[in-house]
């Protein structure tokens, strides 16, 4: 299988703060992978390093053949990325719309998708002009998804998607995601495990800014030691 | 409804007071006055307002407190005055000026240019400065050969005082333009434009390769083409343009000026963005000091070229008729006449200052709410105002973006001093007071919100207007005898006493969002 996204040991800083000390992982073409760990072991801000928000100071990240070092963070966006961050940072005064347009990276883009996005996402229908202050939280974290779903987006990287939602709308949320996973590769941060098991068929686990284990998914579910020493959880 | 009132109940008690004082204060006076001050009160916020929605904009993207702002908005109004009673010398910095931006509008080129030599170590670092170096000494040389006809300072009869005096009156002659004598004027465009061609290259190298795909589009050369054209032109038919803009229509003339000062306020601040206030974004502290500075050199450049005194641009002749059939008591004779006044109420309304003034405020508030609203630009700021990273992340230039809204601010500014230059006057301090102003009306307004900034202007505005006024009527002061007639100090005092109060209910502004 080919490999979209390879990440190669990677250092960042973030200040003076030695944040990632050493990430490598690879993400197979078509496939949804899950980085695992402890809050503050540095999930997120492999995201952004990835993504060149906070670039690596050592190691490189090669995305679709491509080495990425020195590119500006929307350069690399542009070359066919969507980021669902954390909190979802849906911009607040904008339309639900406007959130939406806003993502086009081609123009016509929105138009173009709409029909897919609403098939998704059809509440994002009924709301399109209310102001994104003004959604709860579920329907901000599907206009976030929605977002990055706008442009042609080879690689999605989604944070936290269930934080703080109400479990009918986590299972609605990992239906979304794993359709998505049929046309894109999905890389997923999850402090929930339950989420992030029956979601990915490949995990990495990330410990105080290492990357210490990486495999099959399956694998892992029966491997409790594991799962008891990096993620705390039974 | 009520909903809506609950919501911001704090906001509307707030409005409800103002409207009563408001009322109040009109009582105290005959309609004609208060008419009159009210008029007065919507120019100097509409002034304000072209200030302060500069800062607020500039503020809400890019965080930097700008407070060259003032500056800007003096510049603005000199270079305003400059084309309208000196257009020769207009005319000749127009020629380098527009060869020296040349260069640089080729930036697309320069960058694929960079993207396809391969340079590297000791050379890639020194290159760039060794073409500044270069362009900068040819540029000195060929730019200290150039014959421009600025008035000599000492000499008090070609002072700006006096040629604003002709001017208004007439009786304007401009001094003889100087011949190239040094140099031949093709050996002087040649070398700006080859100092402007390596600068712009030499500033491109300094720029780490972004391996992007770069395309160069017809645009680009075609700016280039345009700008050196007209650069060309200016420059070879020095004398015919000078005799052509004094003997165009006033009008014409003042419309030229206004644009001139708003395009050399959008050049001046993406100037400013992309090379001064850029490299600081990681050291806000050192932005503020970097803006207090540039304030202070703007002031003395002023100094040295336009010199101290104050003095007023003349009004273009649709506003300054005086003749036959004023006073304009109808619409029909204004428009017939363009009378300076109209006679309403028994009262003299100015034109310009009291009528142009606040519909243009009014013009430029809806525009740039419209840009704000509903281009895909507008909705790129109002989500950078809230989030960079996150637009950034979408694949957007947001710092391209940056240097749009600052240009775009520090040209509102510049627009803004253009048109009180007529009105309020020009002196070195024009743009003190007025950022103080502009300040205190976004403190009240909302620092970030745009429709603060208006409404926080306008505040300002008529505040002191009615200060003013009643300083000259004097305020009963009920169940005394005495009458309270508000000093001069009391003007500033009283926006300063308004922002305090404000601020003690509403922390974030009338309109600004809670944080």
């Amino acid at each position: 299988m080919d490999t979209l996204l390879d990440v190669q040991e990677i250092h960042t800083f973030i200040g003076q703060y030695h944040i990632l000390e050493g990430v490598s992982l690879g993400v197979p073409q078509g496939s949804i992978t899950a980085l695992l760990g402890r809050n503050g072991a540095g999930k997120t801000t492999t995201l952004k390093s990835i993504l060149g928000l906070t670039a690596p100071r050592q190691g490189k990240v090669v995305f679709d053949g491509r080495d990425l070092s020195g590119m500006r963070s929307f350069d690399i966006a542009a070359l066919g990325i969507g980021y669902v961050p954390e909190h979802r940072a849906i911009f607040r005064d904008l339309s639900v719309e406007e959130n939406l347009k806003i993502a086009e990276r081609e123009k016509g883009d929105y138009t173009r998708k709409s029909d897919m996005i609403f098939d998704l996402f059809p509440d994002l229908k009924r709301l399109i002009t209310l102001s994104g202050a003004n959604l709860s939280g579920g329907q901000q974290q599907m206009l976030a998804i929605a977002r990055a779903l706008v442009a042609d987006n080879k690689l999605l990287l989604i944070d936290e998607p269930s934080e703080g939602l109400a479990p009918v709308l986590i299972e609605q949320m990992m239906k979304v995601i794993s359709r998505l996973s049929v046309e894109s590769t999905v890389v997923l941060v999850e402090q929930n495990f339950l989420v992030a098991s029956q979601l990915a068929e490949y995990f990495v686990i990330i410990e105080e800014g290492k990357s210490v284990k990486s495999g099959m998914m399956k694998d892992l579910v029966n491997d409790h030691e594991t799962i008891h020493r990096y993620l705390g959880a039974a | 409804m009520i909903n809506v009132i609950r919501k911001n109940l704090v906001l509307w008690l707030t409005i409800l007071v103002l409207v009563i004082f408001f009322v109040m204060a009109a009582r105290g006076m005959d309609t004609e006055d208060w008419v009159i001050t009210l008029l007065r009160g919507l120019s100097v916020g509409a002034v304000t307002f072209l200030v302060a929605s500069g800062f607020s904009l500039i503020f809400g993207l890019l965080d930097v407190l700008n407070l060259a702002h003032g500056t800007m908005f003096m510049i603005g109004a000199y270079v305003a005055w400059t084309v309208y009673v000196r257009p020769d010398t207009f005319v000749d910095l127009l020629a380098p000026g527009l060869l020296l931006v040349s260069g640089f509008m080729l930036s697309g080129l320069w960058d694929r240019l960079r993207e396809g030599i391969r340079i590297d170590g000791f050379l890639r670092k020194a290159l760039p400065w060794m073409g500044l170096m270069l362009a900068a000494v040819i540029v000195v040389l060929v730019f200290r050969r150039f014959p421009i006809t600025i008035w000599d300072v000492g000499n008090y009869a070609q002072s700006p005082v006096t040629y604003s005096f002709m001017a208004d009156q007439g009786l304007l002659v401009l001094p003889e333009g100087e011949p190239f004598e040094e140099i031949s004027p093709a050996v002087a465009a040649i070398g700006l434009m080859a100092g402007s061609l390596i600068a712009g290259f030499s500033l491109s190298l300094f720029k780490k390769s972004t391996q992007a795909n770069l395309k160069v589009g017809w645009r680009s050369y075609l700016g280039f083409f345009m700008v050196a054209l007209v650069g060309l032109a200016a420059l070879f038919l020095n004398d015919g343009l000078t005799a052509f803009l004094t003997g165009i229509n006033s009008n014409w003339l003042f419309f030229l000026a206004v644009l001139s000062a708003v395009s050399f306020g959008i050049l001046l601040g993406g100037v400013m963005e992309s090379t001064l206030i850029r490299p600081l974004y990681v050291r806000p502290i050192y932005q503020l000091m970097l803006t207090i500075g540039l304030s202070a050199i703007g002031i003395e450049v002023v100094r040295a070229i336009w010199g101290r005194p104050e003095f007023v641009m003349p009004k273009p002749a649709m506003f300054s008729g005086t003749g036959e059939g004023c006073p304009a008591t109808t619409l029909a004779d204004l428009v017939q006449y363009h009378c300076s006044t109209i006679e309403l109420l028994d009262g003299r309304i100015r034109v310009y200052n009291e009528i142009f003034i606040p519909v243009v405020g009014l013009v430029v508030l809806i525009t740039v709410w419209m840009l704000l609203q509903r281009s895909k630009l507008g909705m790129i700021i109002r989500a950078g105002v809230q989030d960079g990273e996150m637009v950034e992340a979408l694949g957007i230039n947001v710092r391209r973006v940056f240097t749009l809204v600052f240009a775009l601010g520090v040209g509102l500014a510049a627009l803004g001093g253009a048109l009180a230059a007529p009105s309020m006057g020009l002196s070195n301090v024009m743009g003190e007071s007025l950022l103080l102003n502009a300040l205190i009306a976004l403190a009240i307004g909302g620092l970030t919100s745009y429709p603060g900034a208006a409404l926080g202007s306008i505040l300002v505005g008529l505040l002191q207007q009615f200060i003013i006024k009643y300083g000259a009527i004097g305020i009963p002061i009920p169940f005394t005898e005495i009458i309270f007639k508000p000093t001069p100090p009391l003007v500033p005092a009283s926006t300063v006493l308004l922002m305090v109060i404000i601020l003690l209910l509403m922390p974030n502004g009338l309109l600004g969002r809670k944080e």
